[in-house]
């Protein structure tokens, strides 16, 4: 294949866009565009002259199967890098894209995993506190809690809800010694949330809980939770000297 | 409306996805689903296969959404191009079924005109395509239609409408430099 007179780039370009170039021939020209970049410009100007023509087509709906399993392969892709090469990676913690991806991981895990990226990042303000909520059934990450500064609790949404309007999940610290839970706030159900935090402070301490309840507008009239929809143990990240090099 | 904003929302959505943002790319999915699975079941023709591709093509679209910015083509086109080149390197078929003929033209051809027709408005590049493709003979259309929707080759071409595979190339050389003289003029 003799790439390069204009007329047989352009008409091979055309051919591969409308597809009646196939097989061998095919891969051939694949292996061209890789390395030249003018060739590739040239399919793009004929996929913006013919892909129009796939307006044509009545739209399928395909099965919702399909998105079930691409968002599995995102996951587990995710999940397998945050195994790999999470705790050394910079900024982790401040990566809302590694938490959206997280679905997969247990909590256990990613409280592991923050803990190793807190204790390998001592440059950056730590979080005094962490947790990870995550549904009981599955183990489906759906929040992580953080607190900045002493009296503001950062609620960042890693898998948001569906509910319609007329309910709202609420926040609440299941305390550790088994004593009755205590309403934190209304978060946001699709995105995240920042709740000022003034007068909770002893309640949340090692080993007790948030858990985040479903409710109608307004929150819980009772004073106690409705069904709980995650929860996850509080972690205080204590100030300690990085961790020796991971053994591998 | 339609098109430009349409565009546009596209083009936000895939660069929250190249920053790895998940809802943005289930709203990317729910918005162009069903014209990018209507794309390859053409091509394909078995759902289970093309259910694989739109798989394939949306976690190759999450991965490569970081490098959208730098394509400079359409969002749709972009990935309707995903699209249309997996399911061209999957498709593998040893012959054109002549029993589905009938079929193909009710599906494929001429069917879909009129829809084509009362979008004009809206979708200027469809108008713009359209128009050269009446510009083109019976044949040179036939020829580019069927491999542009179906995904055959010269020789399934050829063999689909009974006509010798040097004339179909020939039609198809020659369609598509009319269609590129009509749509770059």
């Amino acid at each position: 294949m003799k790439l390069a007179h204009p007329e047989l780039r352009s008409r091979l370009a055309s051919e591969y866009v409308l597809g009646t170039m196939r097989g061998r021939t095919r891969r051939r020209f694949e292996e061209y565009l890789k390395r030249d970049a003018a060739l590739r410009a040239e399919v793009v100007r004929w996929e913006e002259r013919l892909t129009p023509l796939a307006e044509r087509l009545a739209p399928v709906e395909p099965p919702t199967r399909v998105w079930k399993r691409i968002e599995a392969r995102l996951d587990r892709a995710a999940s397998r890098r945050a195994a790999m090469d999470s705790p050394r990676k910079a900024g982790l913690w401040h990566s809302l894209a590694f938490w959206r991806n997280l679905g997969l991981v247990t909590s256990v895990v990613a409280a592991t995993l923050l803990a190793m990226q807190f204790a390998v990042k001592p440059a950056k303000p730590d979080p005094i506190l962490t947790a990870v909520l995550a549904e009981e059934a599955n183990n489906a990450v759906r929040l992580f809690i953080e607190q900045p500064r002493a009296n503001v609790l950062n609620i960042k949404m890693v898998k948001p809800w569906a509910n319609g309007p007329e309910k709202q999940h609420q926040l609440w610290v299941l305390p550790a010694n088994g004593g009755a839970p205590r309403s934190i706030g209304i978060i946001n159900s699709k995105g995240d949330t920042l709740l000022n935090l003034s007068e909770i402070d002893s309640k949340l301490i090692d080993g007790a809980q948030f858990a985040v309840s479903i409710e109608a507008v307004g929150g819980s009239q009772s004073g106690l939770p409705g069904r709980i929809v995650c929860k996850g143990t509080i972690a205080w990240i204590p100030k300690r000297p990085p961790l020796p090099p991971k053994q591998t | 409306m339609a098109e430009k904003d349409a565009n546009a929302r596209l083009e936000a959505l895939l660069g929250r996805c190249g920053v790895g943002d998940r809802r943005a790319f289930a709203e990317l999915y729910d918005l162009t689903r069903s014209k990018l699975f209507a794309v390859s079941l053409r091509i394909v023709r078995e759902r289970h296969i093309a259910e694989e591709v739109l798989q394939d093509c949306f976690v190759n679209i999450w991965n490569n959404a970081a490098n959208y910015a730098a394509v400079k083509s359409a969002p749709m086109t972009w990935m309707t191009a995903i699209v249309r080149n997996r399911s061209l390197d999957i498709v593998r078929r040893p012959l054109v079924e002549v029993a589905d003929e009938d079929d193909y033209f009710a599906l494929g051809v001429q069917d879909e005109g009129p829809t084509a027709l009362e979008q004009l408005d809206a979708k200027r590049d469809q108008a713009r395509i359209e128009r050269c493709m009446k510009g083109l003979d019976t044949e040179q259309q036939q020829s580019i239609s069927l491999a542009f929707f179906h995904g055959l080759s010269h020789s399934e071409v050829a063999d689909h409408l009974g006509r010798p595979l040097g004339t179909v190339k020939t039609h198809i050389r020659r369609g598509l430099q009319k269609l590129k003289g009509c749509l770059d003029s």
